[in-house]
């Protein structure tokens, strides 16, 4: 079934480069590589078609084009080969300190939720204590995400954008819990009354 | 020597026109004497049980054919894709281990297969690929007998490929370079001869100096393929921890600073990927929640 659409698509893309591809690079060079296709063409007809094994002609046609969201950078070696790779400053404060710190509170967090339904009660300090470690937690997580996912040294500027956006993202959440155990019930008499089990 | 070449093509292209009757060796029988024999009346036919007959080399019943799809790519010719080409062998005439089936292809089937091995007992940690979605040293990877499915061999994934099965590992050995794994020591031994360590500390070391560096930890972790700029890998912070938990060292505090920031040490999120790969039976993991315990109240 493949095989019969594909070689459509492949033609077209031949004609004109194609623009679902979203990556910078493959952009700039494509009308560069179109250029060199179309001169090369004949000469791949006449002969290439017939030396290359079969299975490499048909691994060319592919119907989709690859859409990669950060496309690997060619290889680049930081000085010489036999230098060693470049070792940051020591910053506890997003190392060691950072680390113990989540873990605290992620610790933390397991007896605050199961102490208000054990004890029956409901204290609105502890409530906010839950509330507040919840939302550190959550920072914490999604800091870990983006710094995981959006390198500072690939994209600064959207790795900038992004911080900014998780802290605005928990500001509101917090303004949004505070309000609602002040005006309302609270997250933990909340939970206590959606929960059915 | 070129004007010798064009000449014996031309003799070759002649000789395809020539009919075969012409181009028989010595010592073959004549077709038509022996034509001449089984139809003559005179000369009676020599029954079947009276000769002796050599039979064509029958295929052999038992053996077993496996196929193994191996990753290809030339840098010589950097047009062409990566491509996977499928060999089959006849586990049979092979050796247990996927290497010998790696170097079997190599001298018998295709010269071009292009993989790094030295000592074939899992050693050197120079043939470290990944077979069957598995990093794992090829000479110690037993291939599966079942014949039906085929084997898939690729080289360490994210890494940047010289040829073939063969992957770049410059950033990894950069950065195993930049954790200093040799003994760091000021003060001179008490009795002025050797550093000595209780049973105990050398005892902290098992586990830790048997790694042979193949990268095949490294190489499978999701938090090393995103930042294998920054982040040291399962690897080198074994090899960190290996020199941490030395006693004789003295630079223990140095060690930790240069893994105390955010990017070095903590993007490992114990996946665990590293302990359950490691050819060897290492457990890096473990080796690096180690370095986060000894950093987590300093």
């Amino acid at each position: 079934m493949a095989s019969v659409i594909r070689p459509t698509l492949l033609r077209q893309a031949f004609v004109a480069p194609s623009r679902r591809v979203l990556s910078t690079s493959s952009v700039a060079s494509s009308a560069f590589r179109s250029s060199t296709l179309s001169s090369r063409r004949p000469l791949q007809s006449a002969f290439a078609q017939d030396t290359l094994p079969k299975p490499a002609r048909i691994a060319a046609f592919h119907g989709t084009g690859s859409r990669m969201i950060l496309p690997p950078l060619p290889q680049r070696i930081q000085g010489t080969v036999n230098d060693p790779a470049s070792v940051p400053d020591p910053t506890p404060a997003h190392g060691s300190y950072h680390w113990t710190f989540e873990r605290i509170v992620a610790a933390g967090l397991v007896p605050l939720t199961i102490a208000p339904f054990a004890a029956g009660s409901l204290n609105p300090l502890m409530d906010a204590t839950f509330c507040a470690l919840i939302l550190i937690h959550s920072h914490i997580g999604f800091e870990s995400v983006i710094i995981d996912y959006v390198p500072t040294h690939r994209m600064p500027g959207v790795r900038k954008l992004f911080m900014w956006g998780l802290k605005l993202a928990t500001l509101l959440v917090g303004v949004g819990l505070y309000e609602f155990e002040t005006n309302d019930v609270g997250v933990t008499e909340a939970v206590r009354r959606i929960w059915k089990a | 020597m070129a004007a010798l070449r064009s000449s014996s093509r031309l003799v070759n292209s002649l000789r395809g026109a020539v009919s075969p009757v012409w181009k028989r060796g010595f010592a073959s029988v004549d077709p038509i004497s022996s034509f001449s024999e089984a139809t003559s009346k005179s000369a009676p036919v020599v029954p079947e049980s009276k000769t002796s007959t050599i039979k064509e080399p029958a295929p052999e019943k038992d053996s077993k054919i496996k196929t193994f799809h191996i990753y290809r790519w030339n840098p010589d010719e950097p047009t062409q894709k990566p491509r996977m080409q499928s060999y089959t062998l006849d586990l049979n005439k092979t050796g247990p281990m996927m290497l010998d089936a790696l170097i079997r292809i190599k001298n018998e089937v295709d010269p071009t297969l292009t993989f790094r091995r030295s000592c074939r007992e899992g050693i050197c940690g120079s043939c470290a690929m990944n077979i069957d979605g598995v990093n794992t040293l090829a000479c110690l990877c037993r291939i599966p007998t079942d014949t039906k499915t085929a084997s898939r061999i690729y080289p360490l994934p994210h890494t940047y490929v010289v040829k073939d099965l063969v992957p770049d590992l410059t950033q990894f050995y950069k950065q195993y370079r930049s954790i200093k794994p040799y003994l760091q020591r000021k003060t001179p031994p008490a009795d002025g001869r050797e550093y000595r360590q209780s049973k105990a500390e050398r005892k902290k070391l098992d586990g830790l100096y048997e790694c042979i560096l193949c990268a095949c930890c490294s190489t499978s972790c999701p938090s090393y393929w995103w930042n294998s700029e920054e982040y040291l890998g399962p690897a080198v912070l074994l090899q960190s921890y290996r020199w941490i938990a030395d006693s004789r060292d003295e630079k223990k505090a140095e060690r930790q600073d240069a893994l105390n920031n955010s990017m070095s040490l903590y993007r490992c999120h114990t996946i665990l990927n590293c302990s359950r790969t490691c050819p060897k039976g290492l457990n890096p993991a473990l080796a690096i929640a180690e370095i986060k315990k000894s950093m987590a109240f300093t």
